[in-house]
């Protein structure tokens, strides 16, 4: 599902962000990318959504060569790759249910489609009795379960999940996990990228450690080591 | 269907930048109805400097002196002769009498003049043929034409302060343009960087929108297009405001205009009508063209957050 084979960044020619880094993530797998600041998770991320592109290697992503994306085709992989934010990234003057539905209009979708859509991703997070409230009338587990709802939209294949839980109390951030764990279980490959030691060790699933930019670890059932 | 869809959208979005920065887009109208009320103002004031060096003109006559001896059917020949230059319109004998009349008549409120004509013994004025021009543009051609007809019974024929006269008269014409050329390109420039302000303030206000929008995979064309389809908006708004207004101040300004061109036939609201689509679909075009310019720039710049 997402392949990296040999990938390197470098910022201003010499500034090293990450190094052959090479894993493949295969179709319904849940694995964690952890890493101290600056190990170079960010910038992973970024090169995974077509933010930034890498300076050497290849990167695949269902099949699709990503490496040299022109900037018309980046949409279409963002609507492929789901990405959650530790700031939830809701527009504050929306509702939660109108935040969805966004994300829907803006893609093109069709009233009709809205209206089936996105009552329905809001059930799927919980969320079906808050959704007519504000951002900021809710928690902010519950603003990321309405974040989750709207990247569930397009029925992506690859749910890319960075610092979900960096807001959150440790209740909030077991249930965005449970959340992010259903989702899997429906075969959605999710991508959690964190530095929370208990979230990861609690998991026991693949774990990927960044270090300085380099891949040092790749357990199956792992731990976070750093 | 989905493109209709999109459009709307994208309309519905416009809207929405339009009246969420209600100011800064009353703003922006202002000085794009200023900017298209000044250059049509120039526009007026051209029409009107050009019907008025017209009518100046048509009020010159050319004056060709005979000699006092001139026999009359060797000057009915001379006019004939005149009347078939192609750009004369019009050839009027003055004799000698009619000559001293109208000086006389000119100069009835000075008395030393009148005490010089009596003292003079004899007639001192030339008969002359008057020569009008067919339009106030053939004036020149036609001193061309006079200066190469040859006549024994021709006195002079001093055409210089008619073309000192004319050439002055073009050079104020000339510089009515270009003064108005150089205010219309500041008028330009002006609304170029309040338009890009305003897209750039605009995308600025969105930006967290604009951040999501491309998070959730809308297209470039969709983030982008609100804010040129906004720029359009503005333009099309202002262009209605400055066509009624400016209308109403013509409807004001033409009784003025008839007493100061009395006797001749210049209407500003007739000229503005027979060329509306000429003048306001160009100032449509090149507003449209220059606000498109303006926020493709911005958004280009500033909408990749």
């Amino acid at each position: 599902m997402i392949k990296f084979k040999d990938v390197s960044k470098y910022y201003n020619g010499n500034v090293v962000a990450l190094e052959n880094i090479s894993f493949h993530i295969k179709p319904g797998e849940f694995v964690s990318l952890v890493g101290q600041s600056g190990a170079g998770k960010t910038t992973l991320v970024k090169m995974l959504i077509g933010e930034e592109r890498s300076t050497e290697g290849e990167i695949v992503v269902g099949g699709w060569n990503i490496t040299k994306l022109g900037s018309s085709e980046i949409p279409y992989l963002r609507r492929q790759i789901a990405t959650i934010f530790q700031d939830f990234k809701l527009l504050p003057k929306k509702t939660l249910l109108e935040n969805v539905e966004f994300a829907l209009q803006v893609c093109g979708k069709s009233m009709k489609k809205i209206k089936t859509i996105a009552p329905q991703v809001m059930r799927i997070v919980g969320l079906e009795s808050k959704m007519h409230r504000y951002p900021h009338e809710v928690s902010g587990g519950e603003r990321q379960r309405a974040a989750i709802a709207r990247s569930l939209v397009y029925q992506p294949k690859i749910l890319l999940a960075d610092e979900p839980t960096g807001n959150l109390d440790s209740i909030n951030a077991k249930e965005i996990i449970d959340l992010l764990l259903k989702i899997n279980s429906f075969g959605t490959t999710v991508l959690l990228v964190t530095h929370n030691r208990e979230i990861v060790n609690k998991l026991k699933r693949r774990v990927l450690t960044l270090n300085e930019g380099r891949l040092v670890s790749d357990q199956a059932i792992g731990k976070y080591i750093i | 269907m989905a493109f209709f869809l999109s459009v709307s959208r994208i309309i519905k979005f416009s809207f929405q930048d339009i009246f969420r920065n209600i100011w800064l887009s009353v703003v922006t109208i202002m000085i794009l109805i200023l900017t298209l009320f000044s250059v049509n103002l120039l526009l007026a004031v051209k029409a009107i400097s050009a019907a008025a060096v017209d009518t100046i003109k048509n009020k010159i006559d050319i004056s060709l002196y005979l000699k006092t001896d001139a026999p009359i059917e060797k000057v009915t020949a001379l006019k004939t002769k005149l009347l078939n230059l192609p750009n004369v319109g019009e050839v009027i004998y003055v004799s000698q009498e009619e000559a001293l009349m109208k000086f006389q008549e000119a100069n009835r409120k000075d008395p030393k003049i009148a005490q010089a004509l009596r003292e003079l013994t004899k007639n001192p004025l030339a008969p002359s043929l008057i020569i009008r021009p067919k339009s106030a543009e053939d004036f020149e051609p036609l001193i061309g034409e006079l200066n190469r007809v040859d006549d024994a019974i021709i006195e002079s024929r001093d055409f210089d302060n008619y073309k000192i006269m004319l050439e002055k008269i073009d050079a104020i014409t000339k510089k009515v343009s270009e003064a108005g050329l150089l205010v219309s390109a500041i008028f330009i420039l002006i609304t170029l960087m309040v338009i890009y302000n305003t897209s750039r303030v605009a995308i600025y206000t969105h930006r967290n929108e604009i951040g999501i929008m491309r998070l959730v995979g809308a297209s470039n064309t969709f983030i982008k297009a609100p804010f040129l389809i906004s720029s359009m908006i503005y333009t099309l708004f202002s262009l209605t405001v400055v066509v009624v207004s400016f209308y109403l101040f013509l409807n004001l300004l033409q009784p003025y205009l008839e007493t100061f061109f009395s006797g001749y036939n210049f209407n500003i609201l007739a000229y503005f009508s027979n060329n509306f689509a000429r003048i306001f679909g160009f100032e449509f075009f090149v507003a449209a063209a220059v606000n498109l310019l303006a926020s493709w720039l911005a958004v280009s710049k500033y909408s990749n957050v």
